[in-house]
């Protein structure tokens, strides 16, 4: 049975039987292959495999070099295009670090700005800084560099990157100042030298093939030499750096060779490939300053901004008593009539006061006691001018009216009065010639007149003329009375005639109780006509004199002595006012 | 910018510093070459189109006392060869260099400059020997320090070998 089963294929031909043989023993592998060709031949199944496994690979080799030189051209390339066609997204991806980047900058040049000041100002004034100052003249440096110069500890000026294999200069750092011209021929000769001193040493047995020249020394310089495997560092110090330094420098050069490694290796000339590493070498480019002098200068600086400050205060204290002082003078001034300040200025340290001052104003100067001002500080420009002030007016309207004793003149809003009893034929000159005093506008006569008419109908009323016994006859020695009572009248027409008024005399006769009533009225009446006759001669139309005998109705006194019945026998004058 | 580095060799007394004073920027006096035995000089020139600076070292001349050190010659992409066309004796310190600089720093171009061409009356040098140098492969230039000539073709011939060919 097995037999006729394994015979069976021996009657078909032996290619079909190989074929069928190759489908029975590799027929899965052949499918396996053919599906793995499928997925070779389509590009889309080979894309979306590689796509799986790059990142992978990528995260597995990302610190094999190979890679990154690899990714570098498609990066940079796709980067390129990428700012050509849009700058924007590159723009805003870079943006964070820029800002940072800049300020950082920015705020280191302007520290180094403000240490410069600060040295200058700590050396301004000090003992030394004429020297320095002399020094600074005769090199023709500034003053702030010589001060940088001398209190300098050390300062790293320069620093080379020089290819170790042609001497070649790789790149240069430099402070701002000290540049060097061609520090290409001094980094070959820099080279070269180092060479001769190895080659001439090395000959004489003195140094191993590992020693090198490590530094020079000429004057205030030193150039020190740090060699790395292809890249030897020179820094150019003025000064005397301290040994830890050489450490920064064998940091550097190693940074260098770690990160420019294969630049350095490859370099062919074309300093650009390290551009990168002039931030490393200026990390080299350091400065130290003088402690002990530093602190010794600032303490003259401290001293120098104090005395500053007291001058200041002393100034200012000084110019706010002047100022007060001139405060006080222009206020008393602005208070004083007759003053008008309208300017204040200084001139060559004098306080100018410009203004109006009418003539019976008060002299400014008088002005200055209790100010704190001297006559000396101040200038006065006064312009005369008619001040308003009442006071003023008044002064000048009593210099031209001279009013008589016992008469004060007052001023209210422009009008003029008078009190007291001027005379009559005054109140007219002044009425007539007050309003031509600027500041009065009218005088009014009234008051003065009133007072006048008042004393005078005083006067008047108290006279008592007395008559002899039985007799119209003036008694002995009233002759006198009589005249004053008829100049009384006269005053009292001129003021009634001044002011307008009229006025009514009663004249008034009487007698005493002897004799019979019917003989005693007109003897009293003939008595008034006497005194009428005296009194009212010269009366003009304004007083209205009236004459009235009473007989012994009215006595003085009631007692019938002799004394007393003289007492009686009189005539007497009322001065009648008219309603107004 | 690219820089390269070449030396100028010769026998004693050839005039290589004279020859090309007139041409370079210096700021070397000549008593290097007597005590440290080089001095370096800068020749900044164009060729097609692309700046190039030549720092040149002038190396001293070789005699009886005073070898070139082979440390001057490191890392040179070329060099120029100066012989005396009126001494036969430097055609031949000549060729001892270059096979010396081939020694230091590989197959670089350089160029052979025949100096005192003014002088071509006392011309020791004669043309078959030149010949037989230039099958070899070597390019000779006449120069004179006295009118310059030769001088600046001489840095362009070598430049451009250098930035053509390999280092």
């Amino acid at each position: 049975m097995a037999e006729k089963a394994e015979s069976a294929p021996d009657e078909t031909g032996p290619d079909e039987q190989l074929a069928s043989l190759r489908a029975i023993l590799a027929g899965p592998e052949r499918r396996h292959l053919a599906a793995l060709q499928d997925r070779l031949d389509d590009l889309d199944v080979r894309a979306r495999d590689v796509g799986e496994v790059l990142p992978q690979a990528l995260l597995r080799h990302a610190h094999d070099p190979a890679v990154a030189r690899a990714l570098t051209p498609a990066v940079e390339r796709a980067v390129t295009s990428s700012v050509r066609r849009n700058p924007k997204p590159l723009a805003d991806a870079l943006f964070p670090i820029m800002g940072p980047a800049i300020r950082k900058a920015v705020a280191a040049s302007l520290a180094g700005m403000i240490e410069s000041l600060n040295r200058t100002l700590e050396h301004a004034f000090s003992r030394q800084s004429i020297h320095w100052r002399l020094e600074a003249l005769r090199t023709g440096k500034s003053f702030a560099e010589v001060v940088l110069l001398k209190t300098l500890l050390f300062r790293v000026e320069q620093v080379l990157l020089i290819d170790r294999n042609t001497g070649l200069l790789l790149q240069h750092a430099h402070t701002g100042a000290a540049g060097m011209k061609d520090a290409d021929m001094v980094s070959g000769m820099l080279t070269a030298i180092r060479d001769f001193v190895q080659d001439s040493f090395r000959a004489s047995g003195d140094v191993s093939a590992h020693d090198a020249l490590e530094s020079l020394k000429v004057g205030d310089l030193a150039v020190w030499i740090e060699p790395g495997p292809h890249a030897i560092l020179a820094a150019v110090i003025r000064g005397s750096a301290p040994r830890d330094f050489r450490r920064v420098l064998q940091r550097t050069v190693e940074t260098i060779h770690l990160e420019f490694g294969e630049a350095l290796e490859s370099f062919d000339g074309d300093a650009s490939t390290l551009d990168g590493s002039v931030s490393i070498l200026e990390d080299c480019l350091q400065t130290e300053y003088r402690a002990d002098d530093r602190k010794g200068h600032s303490r003259a600086a401290w001293v120098l901004a104090a005395v500053a400050l007291l001058a200041f205060l002393a100034w200012a204290v000084m110019a706010y008593r002047t100022g007060a002082r001139e405060a006080r003078y222009l206020a008393a001034l602005r208070a004083e009539p007759g003053i008008t300040v309208v300017s204040t200025t200084h001139e060559h340290g004098k306080f100018v006061v410009s203004g109006l001052r009418d003539p019976r104003a008060r002299d400014p100067h008088a002005l200055l006691a209790g100010t704190g001002m001297e006559g000396s500080d101040v200038l006065g420009r006064w312009a005369p001018y008619y001040a308003l002030e009442p006071s003023l007016v008044l002064a000048r309207v009593t210099d031209v009216l001279q009013p008589p004793d016992g008469t004060t003149l007052v001023l209210n809003d422009g009008v003029l009065s008078a009190t007291g009893t001027p005379p009559i034929a005054w109140v007219g000159e002044a009425r007539r010639l007050a309003p031509l005093v600027p500041g009065v506008t009218t005088f009014d006569a009234a008051a003065a007149l009133d007072t006048s008419t008042r004393a005078v109908i005083s006067r008047i009323e108290r006279r008592t003329f007395l008559f002899a016994k039985g007799a119209p006859n003036l008694a002995s020695g009233q002759d006198e009375i009589l005249r004053g009572a008829a100049q009384d009248v006269r005053e009292l027409d001129a003021l009634a005639e001044a002011s307008g008024l009229r006025f009514r005399l009663d004249v008034m006769g009487h007698t005493d109780a002897d004799g019979p009533a019917e003989s005693n009225l007109p003897l009293s009446r003939a008595r008034a006509d006497v005194v009428h006759a005296a009194i009212g001669r010269d009366a003009s139309g304004r007083l209205e004199i009236v004459i009235e005998g009473v007989g012994s109705r009215v006595p003085v006194v009631l007692s019938q002595n002799e004394v007393d019945k003289q007492q009686n026998r009189r005539v007497t004058i009322r001065v009648i006012r008219p309603a107004r | 910018m690219i820089q390269k580095k070449i030396c100028m060799l010769g026998a004693f007394a050839v005039g290589k510093t004279s020859l090309v004073a007139r041409y370079v920027s210096s700021m070397f006096s000549d008593k290097y070459l007597s005590t440290v035995g080089v001095k370096i000089d800068k020749k900044p020139l164009s060729v097609d189109g692309q700046d190039l600076t030549l720092m040149l070292w002038d190396i001293a001349g070789q005699d009886d006392y005073q070898t070139v050190q082979p440390s001057h010659l490191r890392g040179m992409s070329g060099y120029l060869l100066v012989a005396d066309g009126t001494r036969r004796m430097t055609l031949e310190v000549a060729r001892q260099l270059q096979v010396k600089a081939t020694a230091v720093a590989g197959p670089v171009p350089f160029i052979l400059l025949l100096n005192k061409a003014d002088l071509a009356a006392e011309w020791e040098i004669d043309e078959p020997g030149l010949i037989k140098l230039v099958e070899q492969g070597w390019r000779v230039v006449r120069t004179s320090a006295k009118t310059g000539e030769g001088v600046e073709s001489a840095f362009q011939l070598l430049a451009r070998a250098m930035i053509g060919g390999p280092r």
